[in-house]
Parts: structure tokens; sequence; C-alpha cells
């Protein structure tokens, strides 16, 4: 094609006569002109030469036209090759900088590879390389995506191990809770076994998976904040101050005690051990904001910038991979609840001198406290709920305890008189409690008491009186079943009359005993359980309906 | 996220107990506080209190013994012994101790009592 156009520009120019003809001629022309001319003794040479010089000069003239054709095709030619090579230069630049980084990208966001390349336009050769290129991109992706499901996979199954042996180490916990000694080292393994947990947690967050526990309630905050100290290494530095009383929602509960867990390791790892580390939460327009403050070194500017920079790159996403060799799982961790929960964190010097790292919770992950927070938070307040069905099964029946009836619902959230009802029969609570708790706390002293003889005036006595309160502890209750009568109302309304002061009788008896008189005390309470009492007693035995 | 993991749920809060006694087993306090103490609040719930604190003051409004308290929050004995120590320390609530032994009059000494009188 080149050629073609090289070879058509002379042949344009020289359509008339061939313009390396013109000198030939003209010499030509001359020597014939002389030949005329000149006297015959010299025509000879003039007739000789001037033909010779005249074929010299049309062959030299030929020869450089010709020669001049052929330079100027060359110079065409190598300025069509210059093009080209610029065209193809765009071209792998253009495959270089756009191209091939958007195909990684995609293969990256999951787009399938076949799909990606046919909606490429590139030459063919190219299109190769991006063939190879996807197929080596799928194939780490492939590597890394297996990689990165072992991690949760493994993750999921210290989970389940470590949430196992939390619940049996609670159970011990109760059964041993008499023995401080056992109790003592029960809390250690407790809390070591915490942390494995929260170890495993992180690897499943940073595997793109949710951390631990699901949570079907919403939980107050304090329960969520001291779950999160139950996290960390140094829970005994945590000051835990004073919190709304509001409760996040469900979903948001386990993120929220890890991510919190994080930061609080981070404060107490990187603060003098003697400092304390001030954990708060105040309410704010967007929601809440939970406050870690730590008084160890401050934070260079330097330092500010690349924690924060690690939480925006953890909110975009982490490779597990590229952790290295000593992890600093913490920040990554956060930056990536953070995402996918919709927390803000944010890290500033703080005016204790350390760091202050304020967590938001969103408005929409808060609620508030769903569960009427009974007798206590947390652990405490599961047993405000738990004991009120039990209170009528215990006295409709009233010598068999059921723990069939009490252990499986053990946070009844429809009980909002609970609290109350829980709180005005401490005997006839206690009694469900005891056996779910098979040290049966309550009963110990029974045992306990013959050894230590000259106490037993007061447990002889005991039985006299209990049989007319009809609901007493549990060595009483052996003595019980006479008293309560198959239908509840009655003995509820017995037991308002004279049942409200389940320990009141051995308070005066032991008062009598040790000659205190400390009359104010029950002439001010006698008055008040009565009258919270009869409203109760009806719900209980409505309450008793659903139980059984 | 997804629907085969597993959901745990049930059985306790987030919190464990090392928490809530700040770390103490109630072993080295020696207390007086015995299964039977009777426990006395002083006043009501203050703001601020820990929750399980509030929880004791607030039942023991009347008097109960630890025993009770214990069943009430759901809580091993060390826990509500740990707790209840530091409100008697705070003056919060205070404690009657079981009478000890050694205050009982001696049973001989009852028996002589109820002869002389007898005798009169």
């Amino acid at each position: 094609m080149q050629r073609v156009r090289a070879g058509a520009s002379p042949r344009s120019s020289k359509s008339p006569v061939p313009l390396w003809l013109l000198p030939p001629l003209a010499l030509a022309i001359a020597t014939t002109i002389t030949a005329l001319v000149v006297p015959s003794t010299a025509l000879l040479p003039v007739l000789i030469a001037g033909p010779v010089a005249t074929v010299v000069v049309a062959i030299a003239c030929g020869e450089a036209a010709r020669r001049g054709r052929r330079i100027a095709a060359l110079s065409d030619e190598s300025a069509a090759w210059q093009a080209a090579l610029r065209r193809q230069e765009a071209e792998t630049l253009h495959l270089a900088d756009t191209l091939l980084p958007e195909v990684v990208a995609r293969l990256r966001r999951g787009d399938f590879a076949e799909d990606v390349l046919a909606s490429l336009h590139a030459p063919e050769a190219h299109l190769e390389v991006l063939r190879s290129v996807i197929d080596a991109v799928t194939a780490e992706e492939d590597l890394r995506d297996s990689a990165q499901r072992a991690f949760v996979n493994i993750a999921r199954r210290v989970q389940a191990i470590v949430h196992q042996q939390a619940q049996e180490l609670r159970e011990m916990e109760d059964r041993h809770g008499h023995a401080p000694d056992v109790f003592g080292d029960l809390l250690r393994i407790d809390h070591g076994t915490a942390l494995i947990g929260r170890l495993a947690d992180s690897i499943a967050v940073l595997g793109g998976a949710r951390p631990g526990r699901q949570w079907s309630r919403a939980v107050p905050l304090y329960s969520v904040m001291r779950g999160a100290m139950s996290r960390i290494i140094d829970y005994q530095r945590v000051e835990l101050h004073s919190v709304s009383d509001i409760a996040v929602v469900g979903t948001a509960v386990e993120p929220l005690i890890h991510a919190l867990a994080e930061l609080l390791d981070n404060a107490t790892r990187y603060s003098p051990p003697q400092t304390k580390v001030h954990l708060t939460a105040v309410d704010v327009q967007s929601g809440i904001a939970v406050e870690i403050e730590d008084g160890g070194v401050s934070m260079s500017e330097e330092a500010r910038g690349r924690a924060e920079r690690m939480l925006k790159q953890a909110q975009q996403g982490i490779d597990v991979n590229d952790l290295g060799e000593s992890p600093r799982l913490g920040l990554a961790v956060v930056g990536r609840l953070s995402q996918a929960y919709g927390f803000q964190v944010s890290l500033r010097p703080s005016a204790y001198g350390g760091v202050r790292a304020v967590l938001i919770v969103p408005q929409e992950l808060i609620t508030t406290a769903a569960q009427p927070t009974g007798l206590a938070h947390g652990i405490g307040a599961s047993s405000g709920p738990r004991t009120t069905p039990s209170v009528p099964a215990q006295r409709a029946e009233s010598p068999a305890p059921q723990p069939a009836a009490q252990v499986p619902g053990p946070r009844a959230e429809s009980t909002p008189a609970a609290p109350a009802a829980a709180a005005f029969e401490p005997a006839a609570a206690a009694a469900p409690a005891a056996p779910a708790a098979p040290a049966q706390p309550p009963t110990a002293p029974r045992t306990e008491r013959p050894v230590t003889g000259p106490i037993n005036p007061v447990d002889d006595d005991v039985p006299v009186v209990t049989e007319r309160t009809a609901n007493g502890l549990p060595q009483r209750r052996r003595k019980a079943p006479a008293a309560p009568a198959p239908e509840p109302e009655r003995p509820a309304a017995e037991e308002a009359s004279d049942g409200v002061q389940p320990g009141m009788w051995l308070a005066a008896f032991q008062s009598g005993l040790s000659g205190e008189t400390s009359g104010a005390a029950p002439a001010a309470t006698g008055n008040g359980p009565r009258a919270d009492h009869e409203p109760d007693a009806p719900s209980a035995s409505a309450s008793k309906g659903n139980e059984q | 996220m997804n629907s085969d993991e597993p959901h745990w749920d049930g059985g306790g809060g987030p919190e464990r107990l090392y928490v809530i006694t700040g770390g103490r087993s109630g072993s080295s306090a020696k207390t007086t506080l015995d299964l039977v103490t009777l426990i006395v609040a002083r006043s009501g719930p203050r703001p601020g209190m820990q929750p399980e604190q509030a929880a004791i003051v607030r039942i023991c409004q009347r008097p109960l013994s630890v025993a009770e308290i214990s069943a009430h929050l759901s809580l091993p004995v060390s826990v509500v012994t740990v707790l209840l120590s530091d409100l008697i320390a705070d003056n919060r609530v205070f404690s009657r101790p079981p009478v000890p032994p050694a205050k009982l009059p001696d049973i001989a000494l009852i028996e002589a009592v109820i002869d002389g009188l007898q005798k009169l």
C-alpha cells in the first residue's frame, strides 16, 4: 500500500514530459545547432562529442531522477512505519494503564472472566495478553478465596469451642461459687478463654465473616461495654463510667463488643501499666459516642495519620495475606467492623496525654432499653424475669421444684412485673435458683450447721416458723407441702399478709438474741410489700398458666 | 451474614463474672460474710452504681441473707460476697452476722438459772 502511494507521486508530476529528459534534449539541440554552424573542419569532433555527451547526460539525469523517486518513496515508507509504531505504542500504553487495571479490578469485584474478556476491544495480540493475565488473576483470586475461607472456617470452629467452654465455665462458676479458691481459678480460666475467643473473632472478621455469636435481643449498652472489657487482658485497669440507659440492637451487639474490645486492648497495651483507661458513653446527635481514653504516650501526628489511614484502608477491605508476619490486627478489625456496621471511629490526642478513641454508634443501632432492666444488667438481669414464672409454679405444687420450668425460659421479656415480683418474694425466688445451681447455696447452711454445734438452736427453730409462712428457703420447703392449696390465689393472699417478711422473722429472732432493736426496719417494710403484692398475685398466676 | 453460620444465643449476657468482681474471687478478702449473714441496705440505690450493686441495695431494703441475694441475682456466692464487701466498705449496707457461738449463753448456765428459778 505504501509502495503504491510512493510510486504514485512522481508519476503524477512527470505527466507531460519527464523532467530529467530536458538537459539531454537541450544538449542534443545544442549539438545539432553547433554542427550546422561550425566550419566543416570542426564538424567531425562535434558530431562525435555531441551525441556522446548527450547520451552521457541523459543517462546521468535518468539515474538521478530514479534515485530521487526512490528516496521519496523510502521516506514516505519510513513515515508510515513511524506512524504505525506510535499507534502501537499508544495501544500498549492503553493496555498497561487502563485495560489491565480495569480487568483486574473487575475480576476482583467478582465479575466472571468470560464476561470481562467479551467486553474488551483490543488488537488480537493484546487480547491474548489479557487472556493470560485474566487466567493468572483468577487463579490467584481462587487461591486467596480458599485461603480466606479456610481461615474463617477454622476461626468458626475455635469460636464454637470457646463458646461452649464459656458456657461450661459459667456452670462451673455457679457450682463452685461458694469455694473462693476454686472460683478464683475458674475466673482466670474464664478470662483466658475469652481472650482466645477474641482472637478467633478477629480472624473471622478479617476473613469477611461476622464476629462470634449473634444476639436475638437488644443488650444494654452497659453490658456491651463490660462485655468488651471481658475480652482484654488488662480489664482491671479499665474504669467504666456511667452510661446512659440504652440498649444496642441484637445484630450490632457482637460487632460493637468486638470493636470496643480491640480499641480497649490498644489503649491498655500502649499505656503504662499503672494508669487507668477511661471508658464512657455519651449521647450525641448522631447516636452514642463511646470514648476510650488512656494516659499513655501520645500519638505523634504521623502515627495518628498512619493509624487513621489503616482504619480507612481496612474499610476498603483487607487482604488476610497482606497482614505481614506480626500482624497488628486491632485497627484492621475495627476498620472492617466500622465499615460493615456504620460505626465512626476517630483517634485523637487525649487530655490525659494519651490517645482518645471515639466510636460513634449510629442512631439506628440503638434502642431504648428493651429489656426491663430488672435487678441488674447482664447476668444479674436474667434472674429478674426468670424467677417470676417459677413463683406460682412453686406455690401450686410446692414441694417439687421444677428445674425444667425455669431453665428453658431464662429471659422471659414478656413479664414487666417480674423485677418487682421477684424482689418481694425472696424465698420463693431463691428456691428455683437452687435446683438450677447444683451447689445449692441455700441448702448449704443446713449441712454445715450441725458441725458448728451451738448455732443449732437457730436452726432448730426455723421449721416451726416456716410452717406458718408457707414459702421458705429450700430447707424449709420440705415442710411446706401441707400449706399451699391447689388454687394459687389463696396462698398468694395469705403470703401477702404474713409471708412478706421472709427474712424478717429471722432478723427479729437474731436481733432479739443479740439484744439489738431494729424496730424501724420491720415497721417500714411491713406495709410496702403488701401493697405491691396483691396486684402481683393475679399476674403471677397468669404467667404460671403460660409456663405449663 | 450467612444463614448457615452458627446462631448462638441464650445463656447470659456478654460480660463475664470476673469483670463484675473486678477480678477478685473473694478468697483474699477475709470477710465475715456467711451464707446466712443478713444484709440490709442503708439507703436506696444511687446512680452510677454498678448494676449488680444497685440491685443488691434495691432488694435488700428488707433484710436478706447472702444466699438469697445470690439466688436472686443468679450470681455465685463468691461474686455476691465480693460485691457485698465493697458495699459494706462504702457503708451502703450493713451486715448482721449470725450470732457467733461465743455469744450464746452456756447451756449449763441456763440450766443453772432454770434450776434456780424453780427453786424459788
